[in-house]
């Protein structure tokens, strides 16, 4: 807890904290909702540019804490502040109800499906960004250019395939298609663990070999 | 008597720069400096030490273990402090603090109190309010405040003024009293060394060229002496003649 703590309180930009908190925007009457998922892939970057210029490998390598816990510090940031973006998200969703806000005319809506694609959309991006950044420890801006262009394919998958009437239970709340759904909420969870494993794994081995 | 430090063979290669089979010995209660021209390798030799540049072979040991297999362990009893390296620069140093004394046990917030004090430092400050030299004093507050037994600082004098390294040099020789705790620290300031020191290591173009107790590093660069030296020679003068430059020639 103290490698987070670390992390909040100095190495996190407050604007990446500011994005933790858009999972609120699922209020919003018709919004591309899957861009509430950049925000959480815009955190990262911010957060490694910001800590690139503060100098916080160096600040970290001299506490007691190696490479691979260095690398595990900057995961559990980025996996706590998406994990709480979507977790905002959840009553925002029930709030919608209660505000009686109609389907949205752009393309998803907060469906459990969402949710799912929501986390395939996160654990692709962080399995591109996070080794890519870690190969040299300084290089954000190309970590995220490569790691945006799968991101931005996915939400434009995302958003194009509901107004597919093949697909337009991926848009519906109507219980049977909320189970339709169910599946792809798994598999997203399964993805999030599985690919942001890889992606720690893959950075710590990467990160141990860089020069500070 | 067990060496809190043992360097054996270490070696890095960079492009256009090689750290050649480096070999130091620290024994308790001893203070070793570390001296060479910019660029010689000195930070790049405690970089290697502490794991931050990976050395291509050579092995570590401090405190009595391998230090790249128990790094957390080692690391919890060292300070160490990088001169002229700005961190969290909008974090207020009570905000550093906080986070720091965390990851050690050991952490004696009574005598972080008294450095700051000694030092003049204001925890509400943000970091990139303070000068150069407070800099360098709040990162040894932070290294001298959990207990540490060696203690591994580059430059920690740059920047100071002469008053402040006097204050400096002297925490140095009273860390060391008790025999237990070491300290090697790298520096261009050879007066510094001159009257703390007790062991010299000169670095030149990544190699050691000397490791010894001052005395015997000062004999050792006996044959540099000119008819006219009646004395022995100040290490200033030791490093400007083997770097083939003379004083009298750079006095201008």
């Amino acid at each position: 807890m103290k490698l987070l703590y670390k992390e909040l309180a100095l190495a996190a930009h407050p604007t990446s904290i500011v994005f933790a908190f858009l999972g609120c925007l699922v209020v919003v009457p018709a919004y591309p909702y899957t861009v509430i998922f950049m925000f959480g892939c815009l955190a990262p970057y911010i957060t490694f540019l910001y800590a690139r210029e503060t100098n916080d490998a160096w600040y970290t390598a001299i506490l007691p804490v190696t490479k691979r816990e260095s690398v595990k510090g900057k995961c559990l940031l980025i996996l706590s502040i998406q994990l709480f973006q979507l977790s905002l998200s959840i009553p925002c969703v029930f709030l919608r109800g209660i505000l009686q806000v109609g389907n949205n005319p752009v393309g998803i809506d907060p469906t459990v499906a969402w949710y799912g694609f929501g986390l395939i959309i996160y654990a692709v991006f962080d399995l591109a960004f996070f080794p890519t950044y870690y190969k040299n420890g300084y290089k954000a801006g190309k970590a995220f250019v490569i790691a945006a262009i799968p991101m931005l394919l996915l939400m434009i998958g995302v958003e194009g395939a509901v107004h597919l009437p093949v697909l337009a239970w991926l848009d519906s709340y109507a219980p049977q298609h909320l189970m339709q759904q169910i599946p792809i909420l798994f598999t997203g969870i399964l993805c999030y663990m599985v690919l942001l494993f890889l992606a720690y794994r893959i950075s710590v081995k990467r990160f141990e070999r860089v020069d500070l | 008597m067990t060496e809190l430090l043992q360097v054996e063979h270490l070696n890095k290669r960079y492009p256009g720069f090689t750290l050649r089979d480096v070999s130091i010995r620290v024994k308790p209660g001893r203070i070793m400096g570390l001296i060479g021209k910019n660029g010689a390798g000195k930070s790049t030799t405690l970089k290697s030490i502490l794991n931050m540049v990976r050395p291509e072979s050579g092995t570590v040991t401090m405190l009595g273990k391998d230090f790249f297999q128990h790094e957390k362990q080692c690391k919890q009893k060292i300070g160490v402090v990088f001169g002229g390296i700005d961190f969290y620069p909008l974090k207020k140093l009570a905000a550093i603090t906080a986070v720091t004394r965390r990851f050690y046990p050991d952490w004696d917030q009574k005598r972080y109190q008294e450095y700051l004090r000694q030092f003049s430092l204001d925890e509400s400050k943000q970091f990139r309010a303070l000068s150069n030299g407070m800099k360098v004093k709040y990162l040894l507050a932070l290294a001298l405040s959990h207990n540490a037994q060696l203690y591994l600082l580059d430059e920690p004098t740059s920047g100071l003024d002469p008053v402040s390294r006097d204050e400096i040099l002297h925490i140095f020789t009273r860390i060391v009293k008790d025999g237990k705790r070491s300290i090697l620290f790298s520096t261009h300031i050879t007066s510094d060394l001159d009257r703390c020191a007790d062991d010299i290591t000169y670095i030149q173009n990544g190699q050691v060229l000397e490791s010894a107790d001052k005395e015997t590093f000062l004999q050792s660069f006996d044959h540099l002496k000119m008819p006219t030296d009646t004395g022995p020679l100040t290490l200033e003068e030791i490093m400007l003649r083997t770097e083939g430059r003379n004083l009298d020639e750079t006095a201008l």
